[in-house]
Order: C-alpha cells, then structure tokens, then sequence
C-alpha cells in the first residue's frame, strides 16, 4: 500500500506543487510578519517545506545526493539555525519589527506576485519547458522568485534579524532552484550551509545587545559604549 | 422606398421640426409639442432597429452629394441599430421628463434655447450613428459636441459652469482633433472617405488605431482623459447629463467599433491596450466615485467607470479573437455592447432622478440631504431601481452584462499563452473589485441621500416632483428590470445564444422564495406579534439628531483609508485650546483636502506647456497691418527661393 | 421544471433550512469548550430563533420601507442560493441554476440590502456597520472571484451542479489545485460569516463590530429571518468546501438511499468543519480592523498563486 503510494508519480508530482504554493506562501509571510518570533516559525516552516519537496523529488527522480540535501536542510535549517537565532531573539528581546522602508507589506505582496510574473518570463528565454518537465521549469521560477522576494525583505524591512532571515530566505531560493535545475555540486551545497551557520554565529555576537537597527549599531560603536547585554 | 427607410426618414423629419419649431412659435405648447416630435421619433427608431437586428436586413439610403467629390451616405447594418435601439431606448424618457423639467429654467428664452438644442443633440447623435462614411460622421459627430457644449454652457452665469465648459470645449476639440488625424491617415490609405474593410497589415495601421483610441477614449471619458465628466456634468441641465451620459458616451464607442470590426487583421497588443485601459478607467474611476459627495460629479464618475468595464469588454473581444476562440469573443463583444446599452439606460435613470433631487431640494451635495425617502417616495423607489441595476444585482440587468464578461473571464483557461492567461487573470480581480465597490458606492449614494433623518433644512422640507418627471424616470426604471429579466429572450430574438442562466426563471424564483418566506411568516401563527415604534437606540441620548448619523464621507472613509496610496489624502487641522498647556479642546477645524492627481501631473502640465509656446507665437501678433503684410512678404520670397533651387 | 428539479427544491432548500441554526449552536459549543466552558445546547440557536419570533418587533420612527422588506428580502435571496448549491443530491435542473457568478451576486442582494438597511434607522452605529461591511467586502472579492475561477479553471465549467458531478465520484481532489482552493474557500467562510479575526459575532463592542452593527436595530421576527438567512448563508458555503475537497458521498442520482447517504455524510462533514472553524476562532485573536486588508491581500496572493500554478503546470 505504501509501496504503490511512494510510487505514484503522479501524485508526488501533485504534492510537489501544493508545497511550491507554500513555500511562497511562507516567503508572503517573511514580507510582511511582524512578529520576529512567527517569523523564525515561518523560516523553519519554510526550510521543512523544502526539505519535504527535497525528499517527494528523491521519491520521483531516486538520486541519493537529494536525501542527502534533504537531510542536510532539516538539520541545518530546520533545527540549528532557528535555535541559533531564537538564542539571539531571547538576549536582544526585540519581539516586533514594525517598520518598512519603501514597500509596505500590501504593496510588497503586489510587487512580489510580479516578481514570479518576472522570474516566469526570464527563465523561459533560457530554458525550454517542454524540454526539462514543467514541474522542474516551475520549480526553478520559484526558486528564482524566492530569491528575489528574500531581496525584497532585505532591503525593505528594517530591524537586522529580519534582515537575516530575508538573506536566508534567498538562500532557500538557492537551494530551490539548484534542486530544479542546477545540477549543484553536493560539497558546494554543504559549503554554503556552513556559510549560513556562520553568518548566523556572526550575527549573534554582533547583534547581542545591538538593539534593533544598523544605525543605532553605527551610532554606539562611535560612541564607544561597552555592550551591557541589556536592553535599555 | 420601403417601410425601413421610411421610418428612419420619419424620425429624423420629426427630430428636426422638433428642433425648428421652438424657434418659429415660442410659447411653452410649442416646447411640449417639439419633445413629443422626440418622443415619437424615438418609437420610429425602436421599430427600426428592432427590425434590423431581427431580419439583418440592411436598409438602402440614396447619398446626397452636397459638394463635389464629397457624398454624404447613410448606412445601418447590425452595429448601427443596436446603437439606434440605445438611442430609441435612453430618448422617450428624457423627452417626457424634459417637458417638465425645461420649465424650471431661468428665463423663457432659456427654456426655448434648451428645447432646441436638447433636440438637435439628439438629430447629431443619431446622424452619428446612421452616418455611412468618415465626411457625414465627423460633419455630425462636431455638431453633437457643439450642441451639448451650448447645453453645458447653459448656466453660463456661474463661474463654475464657465470653467466646465471650457474645460470640455477644449477636451471635445482634442478628441475631434485625433479623430481627423485617425480618418485622414485611413483615408490616405484607402482612398475612400466610406467606411469599409481594412485589409491592411496591423503594422500599417498602428497610427490610425492610436489616433481613433485617443479620439474616442477622450469622448468616451476613458482615464486618464476623463477629467471633462466629472466638470461638464454637474454644469448641464440633468436631461442632457442624461443623454450625454447615456447616449453621447456610447457614440464614441459605437465609432471605436465601427473601425476596430473592420480591421480585418489587428494586431494582440491592440486588445491587451483596450484590456488594460478599460480595467484601469474601471477601477479608477470608482475609486474616485467615492471620495465625491456632489451627486452628479459621482455619477459623472461612475459613467466612466462604466466605460471602462466596455472597453474592459471590447480587449476581450479582440484577444479571444486572435486566439481563435471566436464563441467566447462573440460573447464579450455582445456582452460589452449590452453594457452600452443598460448603462445607457440605468445612467439616464439615475442623472434624472438626481436633477429631480436638485429640483426639490436644491443642492447636490448629498451631504445636506438624507430622510428623502420619506418625503419623495417615488423618486426613492426609481431611483433605488437604478442603483440596483448599476450595482449589479440579479436579475436587474446591468447584473446579466456583467456576467457575461465574468463568464468570457472563467472560461479563458481555453487560452494557450501562459502570459495572456495571467493578464486576464489579473484584470478579472480588477474587473471583480470594481463591480463590488460599485455596489459599496451605490450603497452609500441611496443610503445618505434617502434613508434616515434629514441633514438639514432643505432637504427637510422636499417635496416629491410633479408627474411628467416621474413618468420620464419611470420608462427608463422599467426597462432596466424588462431588459434585466428579458435579457435571455432578446438576445435570442436578435441570434445570439451563449447559455448564460436566464434571468426570467431567476427572477421568478426570487420573487417566489420571497413571497414563499413572507407568506410563511404571515400563516405560522407569528403574524399576531406587536409592533412598536421607538427612537433609535443612541446609548442614552434623549433625542437623535442629523448630526450622528454617518456621513457620506464619514462612509468613504474605510477605503480611503484602504487606497491611501491612490487618494493621497492631506489632512489638515487646527486647534485651540482653553489653557496654556494644551490639554482643554476648546474649537478646532479639521480639513481632509483630496489632491486631484490626474490635473495635477498630467492635465496642468501640458496647459502649462501649450501655454508658454503660444505665448511664444502670440508675440509674432502685433496686430498692425505692415506687419502682416511684411510676413507674407518674407513667406512669398522664402517660397520662390525655396521652388527654385530646392524643390 | 421537471419533477427531479421539483424535489431537489423541496429536500434540498428543507434540509439546509433545517440543519443551518444547528452548526451556528456547534461552533458556538466548540468555542465554549475550548475556552472551558460549558456552552449553549446544540439545539439553542433554534430556541433562540423561536424566542425572537415571538418578540415584539420594534422599528425606529426614522425608518423606512427598506428596514421592513430587507429580512424578506435577505433570506429569499439565500434560500434561492440553496439551490445553487447541491447537498442531497445532484438535480437536472434548469439552466443557470448553479451559476458561480449568480451565486455571488444573490450573496450580494444579501450584503447590499442590510448595509442599506444599517443606514436606515439613522444610528452611528448601524452606518458604521454598513461602511465597514461594503468596504472590506469589496476588498475580498478579487479573492473569492479568483478562487471561483479557478475551480471553473479546473474543472471547466461555471456551473456548481456540474462542478460537483464531477467530483462527486471520487474520495479524493482530483487536482491539487482543487486542494488548495479549499483553503481560499475557508479563508472566504470566516470572512463572508463575520468570525474572528474579520468580525467578532459574539461581541456588541463598536470597535470591533461589523456584521452586528447593521442589525443592531432589529429585533423580532425580522432579526429572526436575518439571523436565519445568516446561517443559511454559513451553511452553503460550508457546502461548497465540503463539495470540493471531500466530495465523497454525493448522490448524483435521484434514489432514496443515495439522499439519505448524502444527508448522513454531508452532516458528519459539515460538522467537522464546524468544529475546525470554532478551534480556529479561538486559536486566533480579533485583528484591527484596518489591518484586514493586509489578511485579505495574503488570502489573494494565495489565491492568485494557486491559479497561477494551474496555469503554469
């Protein structure tokens, strides 16, 4: 029974789709949440989301090196990260990010359905849809639109953890479209999350006690104030 | 000579003595007797273009030749009578309330000049309409905007009513102006002045296309060329905001389809241009219907919202059409020419019963009126008969055109190209947002003028119109529900059948289930429950005043807050208080202050532009003879030179 | 009219009549557990219909006609959108029965005369209601058109009775679109029947009120008839997820035991959803009101993307 299920392609391929609407649906809720905690749930919804179209793919296709990616992205994305961050969230307990620069949330959703709009039209110059299966053209537009809406939250939000998770967003975008089509090299994947664990520690020890926004961090380093670990 | 054209000869006959006669004998029989010559033409038409449209016979006219190698010739196929049968439609209504409204004008010769005029506007129109080629068209299509700028210009004392009228002066020349372009461009291509095939490239034929959309677009009151309703309307005498809005809009877009059915191959960007201009004057100009409190500016508005959702119509007509699925253009095409005609007739309805507010109450700012339903029972009930067919609701029938559009949208996944997919897609939200708010405006608009208490003294002390009047809204209201409930049957009587639900069973249905809960309530025993009547519960106040109640703009003001970004809203306000540390209110004036975004970044600067360079020219002007003289002179040598050694 | 279309009336527009207060008393019970309470019996929204019909009706001396015929006219217009909306069985019934787009628009009757009618009686509140309801109404359109479209996109036909013969026949969607349709469909119950986070229907608080506003000054009977048509109105749009994502059980013929199945299946559905509609108003908070349209654009872009995905795939 579950044999015959696994091997339905055509149903994988169905419950690949669903998850490709989530995900954007989770990179809408990055744009425009602003609650930093449900955020870091959106995140890791997000990561186990990919993971599962990881592993509906490895059922499709059976290349190992997808598990493994699976695998890689629960671990990583899914587990350690948003605990790294949920460590930082506790010490700066900076619980909302309620300003936006240039786009608000609404006008941010508009721009982000044309983003897709966008991503369609480009990849069709370069790949032939018919030639690489629809399901992995479409995954490759939304790998691309999540990239941009990971850009979209970087530049438009203002606090620096929502900042993060928006180049983390991106970097799903990455991995998303690399599963698609990319063909990405298994150790350049590993590399890259290895990055992110970095960039996340680094944003730790930088942020701690940093409240809020890159000018008020600008601001104290000027004045040289010794980090309280406090939030005032 | 047949029957056919003997009718069309009739009505035309009749409108121009209807047009002559208030000169000759000017007494107010003669008025009465010149608008039932309009009233009477008007059956005339009715026959004939119900004729037309059932047998696809096309009558024959003789042309007159009144200048060499210039023919003036009729013509009426299908597309003709359908806007005859609008005409005929929107006609016999604004004549018999026009017999009693034109007497409330200032002076008698006014009331004369009115009279003439509302029928020569009239005769233009359909001459219009009838014309056969591009000579007879633009000769009538000028006296059209001649004649409703006299009417706008009616009340020329006011200050207000000067600047609508020049404003629309300039903006009929404009569209007059590109209309020449356009037919000089098709004229030079075809070498004939008649309307015909365009067997042309669509590449060949881009500059007359841009020219006719802007030419007519400007007519029609299509954003961002709009702006002149919102000004000409409130100037003119209601009838003629009736007919201009109901009639004169459709002209433009009967002459926008003359041309565009015959190309014979145009082009998709065509129809994804009309799409996205219709759907963006749709939605803008209901966006700005609300933030109106002056009754006939926010129907001026509505009107070209309502001009969008045509044009919305005629893009999906041209796209299906170039996919090839030729049933579903059929179907937007005939549902964006039944939307011509009921908002022809639901618009006429409305702009009369609002000169009938006007009448009675003497303002238009709906912000004074309130309770009217009480005191003018019979303009309530017509008027609340208008606001339900242009709100869409079953089975009125502006409901059925709608849809028909919404029909073509939901079965475009027959579409192959992905991209023109997303487009529909997107204009279909746009296309449902805009028939929601309609129905958010109409709300508002039957809400604060009619219902609860009177806002103040003049809207207070309003009594109800005399009959005539009534009875011209009356003819309109009726054949709203008629075409509404009917709308299955006629489209069948003139060949098209494209299933949609029909009207007759649903509204039988409706008004069954309804008598089926009345009775039931009635006959269970629960009919014997007291009824009180008791003051408005107002938390604790002892008597409800105008005051509390909510405003128009106090009922705008969710979307307002919603479009922000489209309406721009500055508020400004001021206060003073009762002690130095500003914590007692003592007074204060707040104002909300409504930018007017398209004259402010698109209409002023061109003025502007076209301002500084005629000032420019204007200097070459000294007025003195020599001068003159010198200029020819210097143009005479310049000539000669020029044929001599460059030519 | 034939006789099967005449019966589908009959049974169709009587049982939905007959089960629509019940689920308004379930979610109510739900909630109630949720919070640790008891809750209203199941059967009180009927007691509660029963008390008000017996009332004194009380008008303001500011109204008019249209505050005496909008409960008639409220509830004609849902029992005829019963029709639209197959749950016993599957008719063949006359042309244009079943129209998504007439569908909307008798729903639209509904909301225009009780807006009309909240401004009648001439209190700030009541206009309050109407302003707010017509407002964010009109918001949420683009969204149900779309996800009304799509189900049309899908299954290519903008007719209900055929909508659901098609997907009568099998236990699962057929498409995963159709999957996620539903959750627009959901998104589009809680705002179309006034809950939490759009409306608060338990509450007469002017800061969050929108849907109690408008009715605020009726009582009697006619309060009776419009929170009858508000029930019904809850009822067919519970339907018609039902219909799309669990479809199973549907008779699309005319015999008795296939009725009786399609009553039984459509009660333990509906009463699922129910239940799933009170434990998600109590696991969300009441949003402020001009952060709705920020909720309803998130509920467009879901449904956009879910037709966007039709299309593309």
């Amino acid at each position: 029974m579950i044999t015959s299920f696994l091997a339905d392609q055509a149903l994988l391929e169905d419950i690949v789709r669903i998850l490709f609407v989530f995900v954007l649906i989770t990179a809408a809720f990055i744009l425009s949440t602003r609650n930093i905690a449900s955020l870091l749930t959106v995140y890791a919804v997000q990561s186990f989301l990919l993971t599962l179209i990881a592993a509906s793919l490895y059922l499709i296709e059976g290349s190992e090196k997808l598990l493994a990616m699976a695998a890689l992205t629960l671990v990583s994305k899914v587990l350690l990260i948003p605990l790294f961050i949920n460590v930082i969230g506790e010490k700066i307990k900076i619980s909302r990010d309620l300003e936006f620069n240039y786009l608000e949330p609404t006008a941010s959703l508009l721009v982000s359905m044309g983003l897709i709009m966008l991503s369609y039209v480009f990849l069709s110059g370069f790949f032939d849809e018919y030639v690489l299966g629809k399901l992995f053209f479409v995954g490759a537009v939304i790998g691309l639109s999540l990239t941009l809406m990971g850009m979209l939250v970087i530049f438009s939000r203002k606090k620096v953890m929502t900042k993060v998770i928006g180049y983390l967003t991106m970097e799903n975008g990455v991995l998303l479209f690399g599963i698609f089509v990319a063909d990405l090299p298994f150790v350049i994947e590993i590399l890259i999350v290895i990055d992110l664990m970095i960039l996340v520690l680094l944003t730790t020890i930088l942020a701690i006690g940093l409240d809020s926004t890159k000018n008020e961090y600008h601001k104290r380093l000027q004045t040289l104030k010794i980090w309280s670990g406090r939030e005032e | 000579m047949s029957l056919l054209e003997a009718l069309v000869y009739g009505a035309i006959i009749a409108l121009i003595f209807g047009t002559i006669l208030p000169l000759l004998y000017r007494s107010k029989n003669t008025r009465k007797a010149s608008f039932s010559l309009s009233f009477f033409s008007s059956i005339l038409l009715l026959a004939f273009a119900g004729t037309v449209l059932y047998t696809g016979k096309e009558p024959t006219f003789p042309a007159f030749g009144f200048l060499p190698g210039l023919n003036f010739t009729m013509a009426a196929d299908r597309l003709s009578a359908g806007f005859i049968l609008l005409i005929a439609a929107v006609v016999p209504g604004v004549s018999i309330y026009s017999i009693e409204y034109v007497e409330y004008a200032k002076s008698e010769a006014r009331k004369d000049i009115q009279t003439v005029l509302t029928n020569l506007f009239i005769l233009a129109m359909l001459m219009v309409v009838l014309a056969g080629n591009m000579v007879g068209f633009l000769i009538f299509w000028e006296i059209m905007s001649l004649s409703s700028l006299m009417l706008v210009l009616h009340d020329y004392s006011s200050e207000e009513n000067k600047k609508a009228g020049i404003f629309y002066f300039i903006m009929t020349s404009l569209s007059t102006a590109f209309l020449f372009m356009g037919f000089i461009s098709l004229f030079r291509l075809t070498g004939s002045a008649e309307f015909g095939h365009l067997d042309y490239a669509a590449s060949i034929l881009t500059l007359p296309f841009l020219c006719l959309f802007i030419g007519f677009g400007i007519k029609a009151g299509l954003v961002p060329f709009h702006k002149w309703l919102p000004y000409a309307h409130p100037a003119a005498p209601s009838s003629v905001s009736a007919l201009m809005s109901g009639v004169m809009l459709k002209v433009a877009i009967y002459g926008f389809l003359r041309f565009l059915l015959s190309v014979s191959a145009p082009e998709i960007w065509w129809g994804v241009l009309i799409l996205i201009g219709g759907s963006l004057s749709a939605i803008l100009g209901v966006i700005y219907a609300f933030r109106e409190s002056d009754i006939k500016k926010l129907l001026a508005y509505s009107s070209i919202e309502n001009v969008g959702i045509i044009f919305t119509g005629i893009g999906l007509y041209l796209i299906f059409k170039l996919e090839g699925l030729e049933g579903l253009a059929m179907l937007s095409l005939v549902g964006a020419s039944f939307h011509a005609f009921n908002h022809a007739l639901f618009k006429s309805l409305l702009f009369l019963c609002a000169g009938s507010i006007v009448h009675a109450t003497g303002t238009r700012s709906i912000e004074a009126l309130g309770g009217l339903i009480k005191r003018m029972p019979r303009t309530a009930a017509l008027f609340l008969i208008g606001s339900v067919s242009i709100a869409g609701l079953p089975p009125a029938n502006g409901f059925v055109s709608e849809l028909m559009l919404f029909q073509a949208y939901f079965y475009s996944s027959a579409l192959q190209d992905p991209l023109l997919k997303v487009l529909l897609i997107i204009t279909l939200s746009v296309f449902a947002l805009t028939s929601a708010l309609v129905a958010a405006l109409f709300v508002k608009l039957f809400g604060i003028t009619f219902l609860a208490l009177p806002r103040t003294k003049c809207a207070k002390e309003a009594i109800e119109v005399p009959q005539p009047m009534l009875s011209g809204e009356a003819i309109p209201a009726a054949l709203c529900i008629l075409s509404g409930l009917f709308s299955n049957r006629i489209l069948a009587l003139f060949g098209f059948d494209f299933g949609i639900p029909d009207m007759l069973v649903i509204g039988l249905l409706l008004v069954g289930v309804c008598g089926f809960v009345w009775l039931g309530v009635r006959n269970t025993g629960f009919s014997k429950t007291p009824r009180r009547s008791k003051e408005t519960w107002g938390c604790g106040i002892l008597a409800q005043h105008p005051t509390m109640e909510y405003s128009s703009i106090g009922f705008s003001e969710p979307l307002i807050a919603i479009f922000k970004k489209i309406y721009r809203p500055e508020i400004s306000s001021t206060r003073t208080y009762s002690d130095t540390k500003e914590c007692i209110f003592k007074d204060g004036t707040t104002k909300i202050h409504f930018p007017k975004f398209f004259e402010k970044y698109l209409y002023l600067p061109v003025a502007h532009t076209v301002n500084v360079i005629s000032f420019q020219v204007s200097r070459m002007q000294n007025g003195k003879l020599g001068t003159y003289v010198f200029y020819v002179f210097i143009a005479v040598l310049t000539l000669m030179t020029f044929t001599r050694y460059f030519a | 009219m034939n006789a099967s279309f005449l019966l589908f009336t009959l049974l169709n527009t009587g049982f939905i009549l007959l089960v629509s207060p019940f689920f308004m008393s379930l979610i109510k019970k739900v909630k109630a557990y949720v919070q640790g309470r008891k809750g209203p019996k199941l059967l009180q929204s009927y007691f509660d219909l029963r008390k008000l019909m017996q009332k004194e009706v009380v008008y303001s001396p500011n109204s008019s006609i249209i505050m005496r015929i909008t409960p008639y006219l409220n509830l004609g217009a849902l029992l005829l959108a019963t029709l639209f909306v197959p749950v016993v069985f599957i008719p063949n019934a006359p042309a244009g029965i079943g129209n998504v787009i007439v569908f909307l628009y008798l729903l639209v009757i509904e909301r225009f005369f009780t807006s009309l009618s909240g401004l009648d009686s001439g209190s700030a509140f009541g206009g309050m209601g109407s302003s707010r309801l017509m407002s964010l109404s009109a918001v949420i359109e683009p969204t149900m058109i779309i996800a009304f479209a799509a189900l049309a996109y899908v299954l290519k036909t903008v007719n209900f009775h055929e909508m659901f013969a098609i997907t009568a026949g099998s236990t699962i969607p057929e498409s995963p679109t159709l999957s996620l349709i539903s959750i627009s469909l959901f998104i589009i119950i809680i705002v179309e029947t006034g809950r939490i986070p759009v409306d608060n229907p338990a509450t007469h608080l002017e800061l969050t009120m929108i849907n109690e506003a408008m009715i605020l000054e009726q009582s009697g009977k006619n309060l009776a008839l419009i929170e009858l048509a508000h029930a019904i109105k809850q009822t067919i749009l519970m339907a018609i997820l039902i219909n799309t994502l669990a479809p199973f059980g549907l008779a699309t013929e005319l015999t008795f035991t296939g009725i009786v199945i399609s009553c039984f299946y459509f009660l333990v559905k509906a009463s699922l959803l129910a239940g799933l509609i009170g434990l998600f108003e109590s696991s969300i908070a009441k949003m402020r009101l001009f952060r709705l349209p920020g909720f309803y654009m998130m509920a467009f872009f879901f449904s956009a993307l879910t037709i966007l995905m039709e299309v593309f795939i």
